[in-house]
């Protein structure tokens, strides 16, 4: 945390320079950036937490993302899909600044998937059944992981995610049906306790 | 090649052989519309998409650089422009929000609306004792509590303007507004959750520019809104958290 937050420091002065110029205009290229911050930092977070699998990772990861996505505002040319351009710096800082520190600090701690981020509901049954769910999902490999969050999550398509993942679309399938294979036990236990409910 | 819904089906289940799951995957390659398809069928994206809509519960914080130079108050051009600036702004966070993903919080939708005060708005309000009595009245009764008048009385540094009853979702959520020193206009918000809505501790956070500082206490909501993002909310922080702790 402390390097990252050295690091935002640093953009500070320079960041309030160009918003004065920007002052009185059209949407700028910030605005647009601190829109879609506000916009999407629920998705960027969960994404955060999707490729280090820990959720005080994914709070540091989205702060340093957004600090970044606004240094950056100027390379934005269309206000469309800053979503994807968001999840991209997510990722590039994990893979290049985040995560040798993470994974070395979570095979110390054998760190458990972070499952009382599932709220407490009314329905028990439902709820564990989240919970199971949650489980599996966070224990996927990384790449599958991220992949599920970004295609069943949210809502992206195989090409986009293959675009966002730099793999190709065929990477993007393969990695979802690994996935459903590992998940198939928990759904099915689901489907079967449904029949129980319904009385049949 | 055409593939049937069962076919597609089968894939999704991993239920196909090697040549079936290789002949699929190249056409999809080729053909949005199928992708489309294979992706409406799947059953397993709406189960996972469900139990991670809600992760995290709350909106995560993010800290950001000032948007822009403070404002000072030597009026003239420059503050026009200010003003210029904070319509753009807004208009902006309108559009995104129009096309926002996720339900706003009750917190959000109070700083927006608050968001839109200026000194005007509460300058020539009528908060004569008589006016606050029926409006703390109508207030009260809405919410199942009380407002603590004479404690709002008392707030360190700020004029009581108004309370004025709104809703978020079947909810009554009172508005307090109160003018500071300079006759800027703040807020003290107050929502009836529900009994069983989680407690929570004090959250600072700027939400559509106003510093906001929010909590939640026996079923209650409570919020604070100052006039820009760098209003400091410490003292009224405290003064409230004591005086609405049970």
């Amino acid at each position: 945390m402390s390097v990252l937050t050295t690091r935002a420091r640093s953009v500070e002065s320079k960041h309030t320079q160009v918003a004065i110029y920007s002052m009185g205009g059209e949407i700028s290229s910030e605005q647009a950036v601190r829109g879609a911050i506000q916009m999407h930092s629920k998705r960027v977070w969960r994404f955060g937490l999707a490729l280090s699998g820990a959720s005080d990772v994914a709070d540091d990861l989205l702060q340093s993302t957004c600090l970044r996505a606004l240094e950056r505002h100027h390379q934005v040319t269309s206000h469309d899909r800053l979503d994807s351009w968001l999840m991209t710096i997510c990722r590039s800082i994990w893979l290049n600044e985040v995560r040798a520190r993470s994974v070395r600090k979570a095979q110390a701690l054998s760190v458990t998937p972070e499952a009382d981020l599932i709220a407490p509901g009314n329905d028990s049954e439902t709820n564990i059944f989240a919970t199971e769910v949650f489980t599996q999902v966070m224990q996927l490999p990384e790449a599958q992981r991220e992949t599920v969050m970004l295609v069943f999550v949210e809502g992206y398509s195989y090409r986009e995610a293959a675009a966002l993942l730099e793999v190709p679309i065929g990477t993007i399938m393969s990695r979802l049906s690994n996935a459903r294979q590992k998940l198939k036990t928990v759904m099915q236990h689901e489907a079967a306790d449904a029949v129980r409910r319904s009385g049949k | 090649m055409k593939f049937s819904d069962e076919t597609l089906m089968a894939y999704l289940e991993g239920k196909l052989d090697e040549a079936e799951i290789r002949a699929i995957e190249s056409a999809v390659e080729a053909d949005p519309a199928l992708e489309q398809r294979l992706m409406a069928l799947d059953p397993f994206a709406p189960v996972v998409q469900a139990v991670f809509e809600h992760v995290p519960a709350e909106a995560p914080q993010v800290d950001l650089p000032q948007p822009m130079a403070p404002a000072t108050p030597a009026g003239g051009g420059l503050r026009l422009l200010a003003v210029a600036a904070a319509v753009a702004v807004v208009a902006v966070s309108a559009t995104f929000w129009a096309t926002r993903p996720e339900p706003l919080g009750w917190a959000q939708q109070a700083a927006i609306y608050q968001s839109l005060y200026v000194p005007d708005t509460i300058a020539s309000l009528d908060n004569s004792a008589q006016t606050l009595d029926a409006q703390f009245a109508q207030a009260e009764a809405q919410l199942g509590r009380s407002l603590n008048r004479e404690e709002l009385e008392a707030l360190p540094g700020m004029e009581l303007k108004r309370a004025q009853v709104l809703s978020f979702k079947g909810k009554p959520l009172i508005q307090v507004v109160f003018a500071d020193a300079q006759g800027q206009p703040f807020a003290f918000c107050v929502i009836r959750q529900g009994e069983g809505a989680p407690n929570k501790d004090v959250t600072q956070a700027v939400l559509s520019g106003l510093a906001t500082a929010t909590w939640a206490q026996d079923g209650y909501g409570y919020m604070l809104i100052g006039s820009d993002e760098q209003t400091d909310l410490s003292g009224q922080l405290d003064f409230l958290a004591t005086s609405f702790a049970s």
